[in-house]
């Protein structure tokens, strides 16, 4: 049980180091002045005394060791850096956007993972069906749509089409709005991007739920249990749906980043104020410090999901727990 | 015990098929691990019309995809099927020599992330012992970063251009495949004829040449169809996201138009924001099939 969550965290170091490396290299390495990528486009027409000042800063006239660890310092002391394109802290810009892609993602996996565990049991139980062959087929569908044409007919269909639900945003601006009506603004802005990456995130765990649940209902066990006379009920929920959890548990980590990727897109198709959003916008104005520390936060929140996880993964398998 | 009796049901087909075509002297039995089924038969099929419609491109698509041939945003008409685009260019045509952009993104990128899985998987899985760790931590530690936003970190510091659009989807998805790979070498090692060769004296190299390789080498193809699949959606995403080559319009790059454009808010979007992403679902999905039959039919840890 230590020994397994050392080698995980073993394994999320590297992961962060490695991020934490590339953005210190890529500004760094690229032709030309590393200025153009720290500050912007317009370094150009800053005067030299304030250029010169940058430079100090990021410490560009030492050597790279040194600049290293200047680099450390600032992000251990939860300094994302500056963008100089809107003016703020990039941490400040990133903490306003955090919570509406936390919101997305999390109810989005949440329901995704309720659905898709449910059907994949479902079609297991009813292997070689048309019942269980359509769902392939169906599930096969979304998994190859791309995430943001499906959000764009959604938008077109639901929203421009029929006027359910807001266009874009998260929120109405310019109403003050309070109590019910705050939280119903809310939900309509939300419904759209979460049904899409509810829709896209789905097939992923039917497909595992249901690869999981087809090798536990060939284990002996299950043959012992139903020959004994337990009730079918039973033999599904009981015995095999226990066991095929757990490889759906370790995809579902697995899945994390993808389910985060798309949330990227998602965001962005519906001007979601996420963080995926806010990369896209850094892209467009070529900001990129604002571009490296989204990838840094969105690295970040995907390892603190994965050791969430992994803690949890004891609870639900005890032949984990028990092990040295 | 209902599932029992539907898997009964498709063993006794194929039995009455393996006796038919026994009773029939003449025709030899295929080699049955070759055998696609309907699923990878329409895999195929799609694959085959994509591309044959992508090579006569210049025969097949109306206009010239580069040319403004109209007005801007006209709407389906005997001149222009699927109408025209901000610019007044045909969005058929752009569509037909888009089959060539995100098909050759496709293929190349899977090319370059199979060759990386591959020699990873082989390395992995022939040598074991410490090269194996530290090479199968490295596939944890690719499969654990978010890959879209560190695409999107690399292209937008590489610039977009063709290749590095191919390299970047290459060099982040060889994970997976390489993970799949090392399983298979790993049950191909404990044969017996590559105890043998090793006993014999061969080297390394030449057990990797001429024994291993050959025997992952059709589970690579499985690996290269489920990856190219992978890369063309992935190439669609950067694409819609304004990082594709704004030189050659693949069919990411028609939707980011419609989307800067607002196609959606106007009848636009039936002709301009649904066929090319049906074609990504068709090509997906024929990769997809075509892959996953392959799998099936060739690795041995899937079939029962």
């Amino acid at each position: 049980m230590l020994r397994f969550l050392a080698g995980k965290g073993v394994q999320y170091a590297l992961v962060l180091l490695f991020a934490i490396t590339l953005n210190f290299l890529l500004p760094r390495m690229m032709p030309g002045s590393p200025l153009v990528f720290l500050v912007g486009e317009d370094i150009g027409f800053m005067p030299a005394a304030q250029r010169a000042q940058i430079m100090r800063e990021f410490g560009l006239d030492q050597a790279l060791w040194r600049q290293y660890l200047i680099y450390l310092g600032n992000l251990a002391q939860g300094d994302l850096g500056f963008s100089y394109q809107q003016g703020r802290p990039i941490a400040e810009i990133i903490l306003n956007r955090l919570p509406w892609t936390l919101l997305l993602v999390g109810l989005s996996l949440l329901l995704a993972t309720l659905i898709g565990v449910t059907w994949g049991l479902l079609a297991a139980w009813r292997r070689g069906t048309s019942v269980d062959l359509g769902s392939l087929g169906v599930a096969m569908f979304f998994e190859s749509t791309p995430s943001f044409w499906l959000g764009m007919i959604f938008i077109a269909v639901f929203a421009a089409g029929f006027g359910w639900f807001p266009i874009f945003g998260a929120q109405t601006i310019g109403v003050p709005l309070s109590g019910a009506a705050w939280v119903v603004d809310r939900l309509r802005h939300l419904a759209l991007p979460m049904a899409t990456l509810t829709l896209i995130t789905i097939p992923g765990m039917f497909m595992i739920m249901r690869y999981a649940m087809l090798a536990v209902l060939d284990e002996q066990y299950v043959t012992t249990a139903r020959s004994k006379g337990v009730a079918e009920r039973r033999v599904i929920y009981g015995h095999a749906m226990r066991n095929a959890l757990l490889p759906v548990a370790t995809v579902f980590m697995l899945n994390l980043g993808t389910v985060v990727s798309g949330a990227t897109v998602i965001e962005t198709v519906f001007s979601y104020p996420g963080i995926g959003r806010l990369l896209f916008e850094a892209v467009l104005a070529r900001d990129y410090p604002v571009i490296q520390a989204t990838f840094f936060i969105v690295t970040v929140s995907v390892i603190g999901m994965n050791i969430i996880a992994d803690l949890l993964y004891p609870i639900i398998d005890p032949r984990v727990r028990h092990a040295r | 015990m209902r599932s029992n009796a539907a898997v009964k049901t498709t063993a006794e087909a194929t039995d009455d098929g393996a006796a038919a075509r026994a009773m029939a002297p003449t025709v030899r039995a295929p080699r049955r691990r070759f055998r696609l089924g309907a699923v990878g038969t329409v895999g195929v099929l799609l694959i085959v019309m994509l591309s044959s419609a992508g090579g006569l491109a210049p025969w097949i698509a109306p206009y010239d995809p580069d040319e403004t041939v109209g007005d801007p945003f006209e709407p389906p008409s005997s001149r222009h099927w699927l109408g025209t685009n901000d610019v007044g260019r045909d969005i058929l045509s752009e569509l037909i020599y888009g089959i060539r952009i995100s098909m050759t993104v496709g293929f190349l990128a899977a090319a370059v992330s199979i060759a990386i899985g591959t020699l990873v998987g082989i390395v992995a899985g022939y040598f074991s012992g410490w090269v194996d760790m530290l090479l199968m931590r490295l596939v944890d530690i690719v499969l654990v970063i978010p890959f879209l936003p560190l695409m999107i970190l690399l292209a937008a510091y590489l610039g977009p251009s063709f290749w590095n659009i191919i390299l970047v989807i290459g060099f982040l998805v060889w994970a997976r495949p390489a993970r799949v790979l090392r399983a298979q070498v790993l049950s191909l090692r404990s044969l017996d004829y590559v105890d043998a060769a090793r006993a014999l004296g061969a080297s390394s190299a030449r057990v990797l040449r001429r024994h291993i390789l050959p025997g992952v080498l059709s589970l690579s193809l499985a690996q290269f169809i489920l990856a190219a699949s992978g890369a063309i959606l992935i190439e669609a995403s950067l694409s819609f996201l304004g990082l594709g080559d704004p030189t050659a319009k693949s069919w990411g790059s028609t939707l980011y138009y419609a989307q800067v454009r607002s196609a959606f808010l106007s009848g636009a979007w039936k002709w301009w924001v649904v066929p090319p992403g049906v074609l990504i679902t068709a090509a997906v999905l024929g990769f997809a099939f075509t892959g996953y039959a392959l799998e099936e039919a060739l690795n041995p840890r899937l079939q029962r």
